[in-house]
């Protein structure tokens, strides 16, 4: 089987696009990565394009911009994960030797599609008698709290980092910081999560080339970066309740991908997760074994998930400041890994990083611990 | 007593009422393992045995976590508490409560509530199910129904 590596970057800023649509964002994007790369656009033997509201047949408009019209191209709905999903779908094809040269690229125009928070399926069980996106995850935060003994005053830290590493990052969505009061002070969306404690609606495109080894070899320019490993979960059912305090799924996911990688999680350097909430953060990355259980808040306080600190978790802002156009969310998390990797984090450089780990997990369906989750492990 | 009748909103039907307005939610049971589940489903994710009986679930449980809702889709009227109620059977449910939120504990007993809930696309009342605090725990009252109605 072929190695995978990534070749090119490139995405758009993060932010309400109100005077554009999804496929002059997607075409941005798109175009950005393959200059990137120095590529001829010819070589591009397929495409995968995640989404989740940019109705049918998204991915092939922006293709006809590009002028790769012709080649195979599937579009990819996997919730929050749909971007990560389609780079694992180019990971699988060169793996399997079907290609060698793929682009995987994400998109969504959500500022066009919602006005307030995102709920799930209206005919999902759980939606039907009041279940909010940021209901879910408030009411894993009260058992967090509960169990932990943590603070408001704690969580509020982690929009705060955030922000913070935002205004390092031009093509973030937020560009100021903010302050824990200001988190405490905002708008009550679910108790106890406050509108600062949520992701904010974006527009927003990212790409990236993948190629086979042999092709890095000959295409990449001395900057490929291997992606090692790119794994997929769903969420089991399972015949006992289980506690909201942690995640399974990402445990489970995380374990294939270590598993893959050769990679124990302690020498994972510096971490992209899917941070909806401010919460979810804490649980993304004790899920994934970079913090001990109910250690993270205590970790965050102490400087150590900052930049700069022992275990840096979303240089780029991630999703609470970056922004988080659903389908654009995991691709540009692998943007932003790549070019911390390749040294080009510019105010945001991690010194000597030479692996990290891109989480994503989307999705509500009642009865199971979570819809769709992806881990993916590059190095340098 | 309410008038209303019709429940059809809740897909899957996980709700059944009686004529007298009395009623329980429905799970499925693993006749070979004994695992219950909720929403009901077709195949039992411990033992993966197919043909799962449909069974009424226990009126009372406990509340494991809860939320007040204050950002929610049209046709639920905020703020409204919502959690999910640990069942005897070993099932979580996630339902509105009907408790003042500042009320609301992590472990507090609770009881099924058959009542209004919302309109259906006409415009008819629908009956739908909350959990209030349980007779006797002395906590809470009713709170104010969280739905338009």
């Amino acid at each position: 089987m072929n190695d995978v590596y990534v070749i090119g970057v490139g995405m758009t800023r993060f932010a309400k696009h109100a005077d554009r649509d999804v496929v002059s964002l997607g075409t941005e994007a798109v175009r950005a990565a393959i200059k990137d790369a120095n590529l001829d656009p010819r070589r591009i033997e397929a495409a995968y394009c995640g989404h989740v509201f940019q109705g049918m047949a998204a991915g092939q408009r922006v293709l006809a911009q590009v002028g790769l019209a012709g080649i195979p191209l599937a579009n990819v709905e996997n919730a929050c994960s749909s971007g990560a999903t389609a780079i694992r779908e180019a990971y699988l094809a060169i793996r399997a030797q079907e290609c060698e040269v793929v682009l995987a690229f994400g998109m969504e125009h959500l500022t066009s599609k919602f006005k307030g928070a995102l709920t799930p399926d209206e005919d999902d069980p759980e939606a039907a008698v009041g279940l909010t996106m940021p209901g879910v995850y408030a009411m894993r935060a009260r058992r967090y709290m509960e169990e932990y003994g943590t603070t408001r005053e704690q969580l509020a830290l982690i929009p705060v980092k955030n922000r913070a590493h935002a205004a390092l990052n031009p093509l973030a969505q937020f560009q100021d910081r903010i302050a824990v009061k200001q988190v405490l002070e905002s708008r009550p969306i679910a108790d106890p999560l406050r509108l600062l404690d949520c992701s904010p609606i974006s527009d927003g495109a990212a790409a990236v080339i993948v190629t086979s080894d042999a092709a890095a070899r000959r295409l990449g320019g001395g900057r490929a970066i291997r992606l090692a490993a790119s794994s997929l979960r769903t969420g089991s059912v399972e015949p006992e309740p289980t506690s909201m305090s942690f995640e399974p799924l990402t445990h489970a996911t995380a374990r294939d991908a270590y598993e893959r990688a050769g990679i124990a999680p302690e020498e994972v350097g510096f971490a992209e997760v899917h941070d909806c909430f401010s919460i979810a953060e804490a649980l993304r990355v004790e899920g994934l074994g970079l913090f001990g259980r109910g250690e993270y808040l205590l970790a965050v306080e102490r400087g150590d998930a900052s930049l700069g600190g022992r275990m840096p978790v979303n240089p780029s802002g991630g999703l609470l400041g970056k922004g988080h156009p659903l389908g654009a969310t995991g691709v540009a998390q692998v943007v932003e890994l790549v070019r911390q990797l390749r040294g080009e984090g510019a105010e945001r450089q991690i010194e000597n990083a030479t692996v990290g780990l891109a989480h994503c997990r989307g999705g509500k369906a009642a009865g199971v611990d979570g819809a769709a989750c992806t881990v993916q492990i590059l190095t340098r | 007593m309410t008038t209303a009748t019709n429940y059809a909103s809740f897909k899957p039907a996980v709700l059944h009422v009686t004529p007298e307005g009395t009623g329980h939610l429905i799970g499925t049971r693993c006749p070979t393992c004994g695992a219950h589940f909720f929403p009901p489903r077709a195949v039992c994710s411990r033992c993966l045995t197919e043909d799962l009986q449909t069974v009424g679930l226990s009126d009372a449980g406990t509340l494991y976590t809860f939320t007040v809702i204050h950002q929610s889709t049209p046709g639920f009227q905020i703020p409204y508490v919502l959690g999910y109620v640990d069942l005897p059977e070993g099932v979580r449910v996630l339902a509105q409560i009907g408790v003042a939120a500042e009320q609301a504990r992590i472990g507090m007993p609770l009881d099924l509530s058959i009542e209004p809930f919302g309109e259906d696309k006409d415009g008819n009342p629908m009956l739908g199910y909350r959990f209030r605090p349980a007779r006797g725990s002395g906590a809470g009252t009713p709170a104010a129904a969280s739905v338009k109605e």
